[in-house]
């Protein structure tokens, strides 16, 4: 009998400790010494089933602690061709870098070739334009836990049978690309359902009011395959990649960036309340 | 070489018989065979089982030496039989063990005689520990190299995280072994991944020994006897992992009286209850039980979502064994754990090891002694997710049944070989996804793969002389991959550009590997030796893991028409040398290992529900070696033990840093661990861990661009950077309760991280989110300090 009181008092009194134990991550800014790796050009280009122009950037990386502003890449020869005998060629706009097509019009099924020449370097990309699948609507998920309340928006469509579709969305809020996040999403494991897919964010989260643009872009694979790989790059131990790495990119001759010609629609909603 | 062997045997001069003795051991070493011939002269046997005199638990490793006549001293089985045999005559056989009183007991050898040992532990004498004149100095005499074993009387002192005494946390403090990260139950030896190392429970493979994403082990020190760790010169009877073999085995259970046992910890409590089944030592049973209530926290908040979340682990060990006549033993025991996680209704996941162990001791005669066991293995996950009309459920399991025979034959007190056979058949699913009607998802099931694995092997200690002591072996493995099943072989981009159809049960590949292992200690003097050690060991079970920490959805696969078995061969050298009569021990050795076809993945590759997932994967070499160095006092009121590594670890892959050699994500420089304990009083015993690592090999960007408007990193070669330093000092306490007969309790108070160091877990990299025209990176640490008090009481 005695043996079981002692062990009762020492379970409340351990009991009441373990209130106290309030472990905790704590999270801090360092400066840690990064190489500059020497520049590298960056091209991105589009090419979408809406009116043009389509726009091509070039642009160069800079160091990990420089400002979030890329060099330029003026005077280059950039080209589009869609393989119906057409090619465009682009012209540097007012702002540097950037290079736009005046008589191309994407079409699905067309596989389009980029061509940039630039600092005497030839880079070439491909991107085929998948068939559109429609996109149904836009509708909230609200979540809570541990304090918070998120509300991120979900994308309703039917996922056609029988081929590989790959998707791509982004979010506007006031014209300003809203998501810090590449929100994809493949039919691997969906092939022919209706798909209701959450947009997740895990940083900055939408509030009731604001007015949500969503875009739908159905991409083709080696796009889906050059995101889905940016995605998982974020590196830096515990539950990170083990090792992240560049994407492999659809533009030959070592060039970063990507090319992609797809559609895009879009539905604009707003926020309701939780 | 017979001339070599003589040589470096013949130092003193020896007697006819003991040449004689010498000449016939190795000739039985060269003609490989079973030396019964060396019964031709009559040898009586004293064989027997060494116990503990208050629990009747059998002792493992105890040593047993005829006076005046062993050489080599013999060393109690992991069932507690020995068995030496020696010429007619009258005998003083001493018997000893770490941590008990040696006892001496006058054998008469005119025939074989079997005579049941029983020590009594120091502690129970209640008195300074006293420093025996026969304290053993087996870690200098035996050719074992590279092995560290622990007892948990000793681990019992040295504070851990949340203070719940865990063998997986306390083996990282060994020298060669390196731990996965705060509060992380991985481990890594030598270079080795962390599925590399075999971890056994009771002879059962143990898939994945964490709990809570690896702040816990899956191990109950409550139920554990006796770990060792083979990191260096690995025993021919273990097989199938590349880097070590963390071999755990269960305590039997109190055979004479019933008690029960318990701690209650801040997070967790754990209960144990034993006694004896039948009378005159015939049987026993053990229940260890444990669960964490971390979660109960979470019920207080008001937030429906997180009072409904869950957050724990439990795990019951049960083990029973009964003696069937003077010659036979049955042991059953069982292993039984699941972790249980989940946020709200939203998600959840489960997952567990479960083990079963049948075996059967037989004792043929008084040298030969044999046990055969059937083992059952499974680790599974479980993952539900509900979010919106989305209802899914991903299952995915590894399941082994196996059949092992073993057999010892203590020729005489030189000669002793061990043989025998291990049939595995293994199945793995790597994935089903069930999913409703509504849901986005496909149900889907990766088909199962199957997979037989045996091997055969034999093993021989050997004195040679009294100074020269060897143990060579050799085990033979097969490894069958089985249908059924569809195989495809893919072209250089992932392709699959063939595909073959299996029915059940035909042969889809065989890979049979010959693995040799041979170790040999020269004793330079009575308290020192060199050794030198080689081992060659094959892995044909994978396991695909992209993140640095152990994650409960990691998937094993078996070797098959494309993923070929790992092989290494590792090279050791050692120096041994004990101090002041063996009270410190001191060992340096230097290693080197060669890894043939090392997995890694491509950049963005799909490993979830992937039936092509072997497309997804690179393959490499790799190397390792290193230092350590091991400074241990084992006894006195002032013990325990200082460990340091100096290493690399490098790997090699087509495509990876212009095919050059780089560092592997668990190469670590500088590996420093002190542990000490020092028993003030009756009452008080103080401990302290001091550890320091130099950082891993990491990935870090070394410049960035903007894609679609967000701001990616730029890489421009594999960890090529490396994490900051880590040190942190633990310090722990235990106040002694009254002892009565009846009732025995203690307090173990402990804070980890006693400073506070923020040592890093990981550093992310991101827009700065005060000043959109800046990137920066961000540091975690997961423990600033935690302390914890756990009562354990006993009766």
């Amino acid at each position: 009998m005695k043996t079981r009181k002692r062990i009762r008092a020492a379970f409340a009194v351990t009991a009441a400790l373990g209130l106290a134990v309030l472990f905790y991550s704590c999270k801090k800014t360092v400066t840690l010494k990064l190489n500059n790796a020497a520049a590298e050009i960056v091209i991105q280009g589009e090419v979408t089933d809406a009116p043009g122009p389509y726009t091509v950037t070039i642009n160069q990386t800079v160091g990990f602690y420089k400002d979030n502003t890329y060099p330029p890449i003026s005077g280059a020869v950039v080209k589009i061709s869609d393989g119906q005998g057409e090619t465009d060629s682009l012209t540097e706009t007012a702002t540097p870098g950037t290079y736009a097509t005046h008589i191309l019009q994407g079409r699905s099924g067309n596989t389009y070739t980029l061509s940039v020449f630039a600092q005497n370097k030839q880079y070439t990309a491909v991107s085929t334009m998948p068939a559109l699948v429609p996109l149904d609507s836009v509708t909230f998920e609200t979540t809570s836990g541990f304090g918070q309340h998120q509300t991120n928006a979900v994308v309703n469509f039917q996922d056609p049978p029988g081929i590989k579709n790959y998707y791509q969305f982004m979010e506007y809020i006031n014209g300003q690309l809203f998501n810090k996040e590449f929100f994809i999403f493949e039919d691997r494991l969906s092939d022919g359902r209706y798909i209701s897919n959450t947009l997740y964010m895990d940083s900055t989260y939408l509030q009731s009011g604001q007015d949500l643009e969503v875009k739908m872009y159905c991409i083709d694979e080696n796009v889906y395959n050059y995101f889905f790989q940016l995605n998982q790059s974020g590196g830096g131990g515990g539950f990170n990649t083990a090792s992240p790495a560049n994407p492999v990119s659809n533009i030959s001759n070592g060039a970063l960036g990507y090319f992609s010609a797809h559609t895009t629609q879009s539905i604009s909603v707003g926020v309701p309340n939780q | 070489m017979l001339r070599l062997a003589c040589r470096l045997g013949y130092v003193n001069s020896q007697t006819k018989l003991h040449l004689m003795q010498r000449t016939r051991s190795f000739l039985s070493f060269v003609l490989f065979s079973f030396p019964f011939f060396l019964a031709a002269q009559t040898r009586h046997t004293v064989s027997g089982t060494v116990r503990d005199k208050k629990s009747g638990e059998t002792l493992i490793g105890a040593s047993i030496v005829l006076l005046g006549q062993s050489r080599l001293n013999v060393l109690s089985n992991a069932y507690g039989f020995y068995s030496v045999n020696a010429t007619p005559g009258d005998y003083k056989m001493v018997v000893s063990f770490t941590g008990y009183q040696p006892d001496t007991v006058a054998v008469s050898l005119v025939r074989d005689v079997v005579v049941p040992v029983e020590l009594t532990a120091e502690g129970a004498q209640l008195q300074e520990v006293v420093i025996s004149a026969n304290r053993n100095s087996n870690n200098v005499t035996k050719p074992l190299m590279g092995v560290q074993k622990l007892s948990i009387n000793e681990i019992k002192d040295i504070p851990v995280l949340f203070g719940e005494k865990d063998i997986l946390k306390t083996i990282q403090l060994l020298p060669g072994v390196q731990s996965g990260g705060d509060g992380n139950s991985g481990f890594y030896v030598r270079g080795g991944s962390i599925d590399q190392n075999l971890i056994l429970l009771d002879e059962a493979t143990v898939y994945n020994p964490s709990h809570l994403l690896g702040f816990f082990s899956t191990f109950n020190s409550d139920a554990l006897k006796d770990v060792t760790l083979y990191k260096g010169a690995i025993p021919a009877e273990y097989g199938g992992r590349l880097a070590s073999v963390l071999d755990v085995k269960m305590n039997d259970g109190n055979s004479r009286d019933y008690h029960a046992s318990g701690g209650i910890g801040l997070i967790s409590s754990r209960l144990n209850v034993e006694g004896p089944v039948g009378g005159d030592d015939k049987g026993s049973f053990i229940v260890s039980a444990r669960r964490t209530y971390a979660d109960v926290f979470l019920k207080l908040s008001k937030d429906t979502n997180t009072n409904r979340s869950s957050l724990y682990f439990y795990d019951i060990n049960a083990k029973a064994n009964y003696k069937l006549g003077d010659n036979d033993r049955i042991y059953l025991s069982g292993y039984f754990g699941k972790d249980n996680l989940g946020l709200g209704n939203t998600f959840g996941i489960d997952y567990g090891n479960s083990t079963a162990t049948f075996r059967w001791n037989h004792i043929f005669n008084s040298r030969l002694f044999s046990n055969t066991s059937l083992i059952y293995s499974k680790y599974n996950y479980d993952i539900k997710i509900n979010s919106g009309n989305n209802d899914i459920g991903i299952t995915s399991y590894i399941r082994d049944y196996h059949f092992k025979e073993d057999l010892q034959y203590y020729a005489n007190a030189s000669n002793k070989i061990n043989f025998g056979i291990d049939v595995i058949n293994h199945t793995t699913s790597p994935g089903v996804i069930s999913a409703t009607e509504s849901s986005s998802y496909n149900p889907i099931t990766v088909s199962d793969k199957h997979a037989l694995e045996t091997a055969a092997y034999f093993s021989h200690d050997v004195s040679v002389s009294e100074k020269l002591n060897m143990n060579y072996g050799l085990r033979a493995g097969l490894f069958t991959v089985m249908g059924p099943g569809k195989f495809y072989t893919y072209d250089s981009s992932g392709n699959a550009i063939d595909t073959a159809s299996y029915g059940s049960g035909s042969i889809v590949k065989n890979y049979f590997n010959l693995e040799p292992r041979f170790s040999v200690s020269y004793k330079v003097t009575d308290v020192s030796s060199f050794k030198v050690a080689y081992t060659r060991t094959t892995q044909n079970l994978h396991l695909l893991s992209n993140s640095t920490s152990s994650n409960p959805t990691d998937v094993w696969i078996p070797s098959s028409n494309n993923v070929k078995p790992e092989i290494a061969d590792q090279v050791s050298l050692g120096y041994y040398r004990n101090f002041e009569a063996n009270k410190y021990e001191f060992s340096s050795e230097v290693y080197y290992r060669d890894m043939q076809n090392q997995i890694d993945y491509k950049n963005g590759a799909q490993l979830i529900a992937n039936e092509n997932v072997e497309s997804q994967l690179i393959f490499g070499k790799g190397r390792s070696y290193g230092l350590e160095l091991f400074f241990k006092k084992k006894v006195g009121k002032f013990n325990g033990w200082v460990s340091y590594t100096l290493s690399r670890t490098e790997r090699q892959f087509t495509g990876v840093n212009n095919d050059s050699w780089y560092p592997a994500n668990q190469d670590r420089t500088h590996n420093l661990s002190v542990v000490a304990i020092y028993k003030v009083n009756k009452k008080w015993t103080l401990s302290a861990d001091f550890v320091y690592y130099s950082g891993n090999a990491v990935t870090w960007p070394s410049g960035k661009y903007e894609v679609n408007g967000q701001v990616v990193f730029l890489y421009t070669e594999r960890n090529a950077y490396r994490m900051p330093s880590y040190n942190r000092l633990d310090v722990g306490a235990t106040l002694q309760g009254k002892k009565t007969k009846k009732f025995d309790s203690n307090w173990n108070f402990s804070i980890y991280n006693l400073y506070g160091r923020e040592n890093p877990y990981s550093i992310s990299f991101q827009q700065d989110p005060g000043d959109a025209s800046k990137t920066q990176a961000i540091q975690y640490a997961l423990f600033r300090w935690v302390p914890s008090v756990t009562y354990n009481f006993k009766f």
